[in-house]
């Protein structure tokens, strides 16, 4: 828990509260004759968020903040397996399943461990292998599952 | 038909073979759930979903959605088996729901009695499990004949209640939690409106006309949120596992665990069906009534084995009992059961008081499935716990990328879309901020569900009044609704304003 991700986190909360509200109103007024239209909920509910996170900037004035040991947060890992996570996402249409599922676990498996190579590069493709046979050759099911040329 | 005879056709359902099937891949999967730490019954199910959605892919329509909410409600139920087992040998809970087992487990287990704590363990969570299915089947037909007299205005306030309990219990931050609940309650909004067919927030982008898809949003909160604090956080391995030995408890041990157990479920049960109070409580609270009951509280915490038989019983009927309000009113009153209903929405299957008549067959097939489950859990549970303790060592190595890719695999089979596994990377690294400072997600998941349906039977009421809002509070159920919701969040404001402490529930 930290004050100041509180108060970043009441102010974005805010701001969205803000835009719903704001966007609410372009909304157009409903077509059939009810007085409810599609606007109130949303505009309703923004401004329950804007005031809900007034006062959890308001409360961030008033809390002590018990520093307790913060433990530490290992970015490097985090980001490598987040990066490769997103060009696994990006790539998944274009290369196919089997290709990127393999490259992502082998890459994240050595980025949680390094070494046992063999065993990686075993599961790995045990995995995109069969998830891929098995869902898209036995189940029928539909997956991108390797390049077209 | 009477109430024995619905069930006799769920057990027709429950044991055709896929089914009994399902039923045993969605218990073994749950115990192996319960067991890992880290993911817990909320990210196990929400994950399974989109696997089970291809798994039934070839059945009819409502035989597909039995099959899978059979499996699903597996997981759920079996976790709360599998959790006791790294508690006891491990004293670290696999879910949040086993913490309390640790106490009185773990120090059994270090007097070499573990065998007999995770035995007294299964033994619980079986009979609780039965007794809160024959309080389900009890309880189903009369409820949901309550709820069928509901019209939109009653059913807009029972939904509000159903957030404000949750919100009200959830986390440590009372306002945390309500932001969370609103801010699922709007981004539930993006889409086409159901009613006027007018698309809001869209900004003409086709991929948002039909929404944010709750399954990509809930396995990205829970699962991947999961996934990146073990990345990012906990480096440390798992300690020494105490030996099982001997798994047949003694006389005395069975003699001293009767009462427990009895109690545990019954408590559990109650607790269980109001709505916002899960498994967790339910745990706390019979530890915390078998040691006043006791007559040597002082072996609390020393390795009593009531201080493992009543919370494991507590904390499986809670689970059973959780899914009164989901199936007899639509309400889901906790996370996990939130999910459940997801997917059952998924299949097109609308949980509430119609479900029983309008599809028989998914309402008893599970109810009856659950007999079996149970059954399953407990022969899985005595003899192969030595089995089940080794998935403990799987490596996290392995273990968390292999759920990334599964979390990747579900939703693009389900969605076929890239913007999906972009939006689930975005709600994991969201999932984790939140947690992690004390914002709690399941109130936001609840939310995104229940959305829809609270602002269609809110303007429905308002049609019907014409936009007066006093219906809400002349209509007397509606009234008295709203008043409890009111007090759900009033009254722990209220003591603590007074300075006492409040137990809150931890995500389960």
């Amino acid at each position: 828990m930290s004050k100041t991700f509180d108060r970043f986190a009441g102010i974005a909360f805010l701001l969205i509260g803000l835009l719903f509200v704001l966007e609410s109103r372009k909304i157009s007024k409903s077509s059939y004759g009810s007085e409810v239209g599609p606007d109130i909920f949303p505009i309703g509910l923004g401004i329950l968020l804007i005031l809900l996170s007034a006062r959890l900037i308001y409360e961030t004035f008033r809390y002590q903040m018990l520093q307790g040991e913060t433990e530490k947060i290992q970015y490097g890992k985090f980001i490598v397996l987040f990066v490769s996570a997103g060009l696994y996402a990006a790539l998944l249409e274009p290369l196919g399943y089997v290709i990127t599922t393999f490259s992502f676990l082998l890459i994240a498996f050595q980025t949680m461990e390094r070494g046992k190579w063999i065993q990686s590069l075993v599961i790995a493709s045990l995995f995109s292998f069969g998830v891929y046979y098995l869902f898209a050759e036995f189940l029928g099911g539909s997956l991108p599952g390797f390049p077209v040329f | 038909m009477s109430t024995l005879q619905f069930l006799m056709d769920g057990f027709g359902v429950a044991f055709q073979w896929q089914n009994i099937l399902f039923a045993f891949v969605g218990v073994l999967i749950g115990t192996a759930v319960g067991v890992l730490p880290g993911i817990g019954p909320m990210s196990g199910v929400a994950l399974l979903i989109p696997v089970t959605a291809t798994l039934t892919a070839g059945l009819p329509p409502e035989a597909a959605a039995a099959s899978s909410i059979i499996l699903l409600a597996g997981v759920y139920y079996g976790a709360m088996y599998g959790g006791s087992t790294t508690s006891i040998l491990l004293n670290t809970p696999g879910e949040s729901s086993s913490v309390v087992t640790t106490l009185d487990g773990y120090q059994m287990a270090r007097q070499g009695r573990a065998g007999a704590a995770l035995s007294i363990a299964a033994i619980g969570s079986f009979v609780a499990g039965i007794i809160s299915l024959i309080g389900l089947v009890l309880l189903a037909k009369p409820l949901s004949n309550v709820a069928l007299q509901f019209g939109p205005a009653e059913y807009f306030s029972l939904m509000l209640l159903g957030l404000a309990a949750v919100s009200g219990l959830a986390g440590k931050s009372m306002t945390k939690a309500l932001m969370m609940t609103v801010f699922g309650l709007i981004i539930g909004t993006i889409g086409i409106d159901a009613v006027s067919g007018i698309a809001r927030f869209t900004y003409d982008l086709p991929i948002l006309y039909s929404g944010l898809e709750f399954l990509t949003i809930a396995v990205g909160l829970f699962a991947l949120g999961e996934v990146f604090k073990t990345v990012l956080e906990r480096d440390h391995e798992a300690g020494a596992i105490a030996k099982v030995g001997r798994i047949l408890p003694s006389r005395q041990d069975l003699k001293d665990s009767t009462t427990p157990i009895l109690r545990g479920s019954f408590l559990g049960f109650f607790i269980g069906v109001l709505p916002g109070a899960g498994a967790t409580l339910a745990s706390f609270f019979s530890y915390i009534t078998e040691k006043k009951f006791s007559k040597t509280p002082e072996k609390f915490g020393n390795g009593a084995i009531a201080g493992v038989a009543g919370p494991e019983s507590a904390n499986n009927a809670a689970s059973g009992g959780a899914l009164i309000p989901l199936l007899t009113l639509g309400i889901p009153g906790s996370g996990t059961t939130a999910i459940l209903m997801g997917a059952l929405i998924m299949y097109n299957i609308q949980p509430g008081p119609l479900l029983f008549n309008d599809h028989p067959e998914v309402a008893w097939g599970l109810i009856a499935s659950m007999f079996v489950g149970n059954l399953m859990l407990l022969v899985l549970n005595m003899p192969l716990v030595k089995v089940f303790a080794k998935i403990i060592q799987t490596p996290k190595k392995y273990l968390l990328p292999i759920i990334i890719a599964i979390s990747f695999f579900g939703v693009y089979a389900v969605q076929y879309t890239t913007f999906d596994l972009y939006l689930l990377l975005a709600c994991g690294v969201l999932g984790y901020m939140l947690v992690r400072n004390d914002f709690p997600v399941a109130p936001l998941v609840l939310a995104l569900v229940l959305g829809p349906m609270i602002e269609n039977n809110m303007r429905r009421a308002l049609t019907i009044s014409n936009g007066d809002f006093s219906i809400f509070a002349t209509k007397p159920i509606s009234l008295v609704l709203l008043i409890v919701a009111a007090a759900w969040l009033l009254v722990p404001l209220l003591l603590k304003f007074k300075g006492r402490a409040i137990i809150v529930n931890e995500e389960d």
